[in-house]
């Protein structure tokens, strides 16, 4: 008994359960890290096709997504386990699925075809399948055994290049009407809502087919050149076979790329992950978000992180400020400290609710019946957009600014304070010359928490302004610029999207660890610049070591 | 404790015959930090223009209190409260047309824990005369050597002024808290134990800097050590328990108090 308290008291068993819990904290870390990397990294990597041939006939071909073992009860009542192999055969379109489960036992023959090509799709996912033929870019004769498959991706960059120029011209028409569907607008607006006058209206008319005359003639030639193009590209085809025989005829343009994973050296497949990591980081999604890449939800992430700093730290500091140099201390300061405590704690859609009633409706509500009256009923402001998110999630994180500055700036030696206000200084310029920058470190502290805290967050997002796909960026060419009232994309919502919300979540399950893991290394390295400014700054302001 | 004083008054001697002006006086002044305990309890005193003061006492009798009342430091605590009057130049200082920042750029202060800000040297001498709108880079260099000189600083910072003032030596860290006062050109100077931190050969610079500011400044200095109020003022206020015991010449009070706690004090029976 006497041993048993002597051990207490020593505290040996304390060094042992503190050691327990950082242990657990930081395999639970390693676990989440290593499992999202795992299953993340290997999304682009070229795997072998396969192809199948089983009991019954049936061929497939593709690659190995997933194996398991299941519990099958036969005919007689016995149960027997076998090995279950699933397998991504693609060719949406043909058989109506992407994936097939086979038993293993089943599995006549398996072989990895030279020759098999793994097809990417603009649409309907992947195929897998054999070239039969293609439509040439130079004679036909010239095409012989060794160069087919060089002069079939020849092919395919032209259909890309018409695919682009076909764009250009849609965009150059897109233009010229823009002026039109405008005046358009405005006629058949004024006439529901009785704004103008008969006579204002018919002058709107005349204007309206002054610019139809105008621009017909130039209109029509694009359309024709269009039309060319059109028909130029469909007839660029090629003949596909898939693994049971059935051939299938596409036009080229419908292909993003394809390749023959199983003729590809190591060096190769790198070169292939690269880009298609590249492709990840740049590009924007298609098929819904489970393919193609996340660049909008990059973009809209970091930007709303730093819209949200923007608006956070001023407010925070100088709400820090008025608390610990120029409030009375006393009840209601200490009130003031425990409210702003527990805001913190507060969940965040209830911040999200708030944003909604009080930023989306009542602020930008009166924002459009101010500035935008024109438009109405279709919201400017009066919806959520990356502005309104960013202010929500300002308001979320205030209390983690405010109480990192206000550590900041009771670290602030009073030596210096007093010698500050003993030369003669005013209390602001005490504030400005000593206590800010004294602060800038734990102002700094508050912003990384802050960024750490707001980046991940996605509940109060979706009601703000998140949505799945967003048509243009918050950014671009067009003036004002910076479009904060647009909607936004987000790689945490988009993580929930894909994952929970795409038609196809078994060929999206790999694209939601890569996002996951990008999430973690866009706040690790926003988290990263924001360390490496405060160090900057603590060597700049070592306080005084006597 | 044996104090040795005797070169140390007959160096004053001649100091004492010379009319003098009052620059500084308190009438009746009492002082509460809370409202119940007295700090300070009717101080009257006169200080002399152009001489150095000393303030002797055991420890918490109230000489830092006193002099933080000079420049009103004492303000920033929450609470306190001031009777009487304290006159710089006839003007009191405690009445609302006094400004606040025009009366601490006249009275200077060095704190006993050397306080230099985290900024370069320059930048540290510069700062007074920086916030009290000196914009003129010419007027502000002069002003920031001038005032290094005078703090005996300058030959041993000239060629590192744009160097951090942290990585200075304590005695050079007070030296510059001294020449960052001068830089305002105050009238008054308070310094409340400006060597007590500091070793014997750092003490020693510091009092040398007082002798050589002593002929153009009003200079009042508290004190723990007895042989410094010898060595470097002309006059020396003895407090306890928050009373002014005895304000006389140095020499008088050292050699021959009015007062017998006096006497006991620096003899040291007490204290
Ligand atoms: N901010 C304060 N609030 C309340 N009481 C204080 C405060 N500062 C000082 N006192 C009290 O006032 C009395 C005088 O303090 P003061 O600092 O003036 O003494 P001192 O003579 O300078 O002592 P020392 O020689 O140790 O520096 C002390 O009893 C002290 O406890
Ligand atoms: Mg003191």
């Amino acid at each position: 008994m006497k041993r048993i308290l002597s051990f207490w008291k020593r505290g040996d068993s304390f060094i042992l359960i503190t050691a327990g819990g950082l242990l657990f904290s930081i395999f639970m870390v390693v676990l989440i890290v290593g499992i999202i990397m795992v299953k993340g990294l290997g999304f682009f990597w070229p795997s072998d096709i396969e192809l199948f041939q089983l009991k019954n006939g049936e061929r497939f071909l593709g690659q190995v997504w997933d194996t398991e073992q299941a519990r099958l009860t036969d005919k007689n009542g016995k149960v027997r386990i076998v090995n279950q192999t699933n397998i991504k055969i693609g060719n949406r379109d043909i058989y109506g699925r992407d994936f097939v489960w086979i038993n293993n036992d089943d599995i006549v023959k398996k072989s990895t075809p030279k020759n098999g090509v793994e097809f990417e799709r603009w649409e309907y996912g992947n195929m897998y399948g054999f070239i039969k033929s293609f439509t040439p870019v130079s004679s036909k004769d010239r095409i012989n055994k060794d160069n087919f498959f060089s002069e079939a991706q020849k092919s395919l960059k032209k259909a890309l290049a018409l695919k682009s120029q076909i764009e250009e011209k849609q965009n150059a028409i897109n233009k010229l009407l823009t002026p039109l569907s405008k005046l358009q607008t405005e006629i058949s607006l004024s006439e529901i809502n009785k704004t103008r006058s008969k006579a204002e209206i018919e002058n709107l008319r005349k204007q309206e087919e002054g610019i139809k005359n105008s621009i017909s003639a130039k209109l029509e030639l694009l359309q024709s050149e269009l039309l060319k193009l059109k028909e130029e590209n469909a007839g660029i085809k090629m003949t596909i076979v898939t693994a049971d025989g059935k051939s299938v005829t596409l036009p080229l343009y419908k292909f993003v790329r394809f390749f023959r994973p199983n003729q590809m050296s190591v060096m190769e497949k790198a070169g292939f992950y690269l880009t298609k990591v590249w492709e990840f980081l740049t590009e924007d999604p298609r098929e819904s978000n489970t393919e193609g890449g996340v660049f909008p939800a990059i973009f809209g992430t970091v930007l709303m992180v730093i819209l949200m700093s923007i608006a956070v730290v001023p407010f925070g500091v100088l709400a820090a400020l008025y608390l610990n140099e120029y409030a009375k201390q006393g009840f209601i300061v200490r009130m003031i400290r425990l409210a702003i405590a527990n805001l913190a704690g507060v969940p965040s859609i209830v911040f999200g609710i708030f944003g909604l009633g009080f930023f989306v409706y009542i602020l930008g509500g009166t924002i459009d019946r101010l500035f935008f009256s024109s438009t109405l009923p279709e919201p400017t402001f009066g919806t959520g957009g990356i502005l309104w998110a960013s202010l929500t999630l300002a308001l979320l994180t205030l209390p983690v600014v405010v109480v990192a500055t206000e550590e900041g700036i009771l670290a602030v030696p009073k030596a210096n304070k007093e010698g500050s206000l003993a030369l003669g200084s005013t209390k602001w310029q005490m504030i400005r010359k000593i206590v800010l920058p004294n602060a800038m470190p734990g102002i700094l502290t508050g912003v990384i928490l802050a960024i750490s805290r707001g980046a991940g967050e996605v509940a109060p997002l979706m009601i703000t302004g998140v949505v799945k796909l967003a048509p243009s960026l918050p950014l671009d060419g067009t003036f004002p610029f910076i479009h904060l009232e647009r909607k936004f994309m987000h790689l945490g919502f988009h993580i929930y999207d894909v994952g929970f919300q795409s038609p196809n979540v078994e060929a999206a399950l790999p694209m939601v660890y890569t996002t996951a893991l990008l999430l973690i290394v866009i706040v690790v390295a926003l988290n990263l610049l924001a360390i490496y400014m405060r160090n900057n700054l603590k060597k700049k302001y070592k306080t005084s070591t006597f | 404790m044996n104090v040795d004083i005797g070169n140390a008054v007959r160096k004053n001697e001649e100091a004492e015959t010379s009319e003098e002006r009052i620059v500084l006086e308190t009438k009746d002044l009492n002082f509460y930090y809370t409202p119940e305990v007295k700090t300070l309890k009717n101080i009257n005193i006169s200080i002399p223009e152009k001489k150095v003061t000393a303030f002797i006492g055991p420890s918490g009798c109230g000489k830092s209190t006193l002099l933080r009342c000079f420049n009103r430091m004492n303000d920033l605590i929450p609470g306190v409260k001031l009777e009487g009057k304290i006159e710089i130049d006839g003007q009191d200082i405690y009445s609302p047309e006094v400004n606040l920042e025009d009366l601490r750029k006249k009275v200077g202060m060095v704190f006993q824990k050397s306080n230099p800000f985290p900024m370069d040297i320059w930048e540290n001498v510069a700062f007074g005369p920086k916030v009290n709108g000196v914009t003129d880079k010419v007027e502000l260099e002069e002003l920031v050597v001038s005032s290094l000189k005078q703090a005996d600083l300058w030959r041993e910072v000239k060629d590192r002024l744009k160097t951090s003032a942290l990585d200075l030596s304590g005695g050079q860290q007070q030296r510059l808290c001294i020449a960052r006062a001068l830089a305002n050109k105050p009238e008054i100077i308070l310094m409340d134990e400006p060597a007590s931190a500091l070793d014997p050969i750092s003490t020693n610079k510091i009092e040398e800097t007082i002798e050589e500011l002593r002929a153009n400044y009003t200079i009042i200095i508290v004190t723990h050590n007895m042989q410094q109020a010898a060595r470097v003022s002309d006059y020396t206020a003895f407090l306890m328990t928050g009373d002014l015991v005895e304000f006389n010449s140095t020499s008088t009070l050292f050699t021959n108090p009015d007062e017998k706690l006096t006497e006991d004090y620096i003899t040291g029976r007490f204290g």
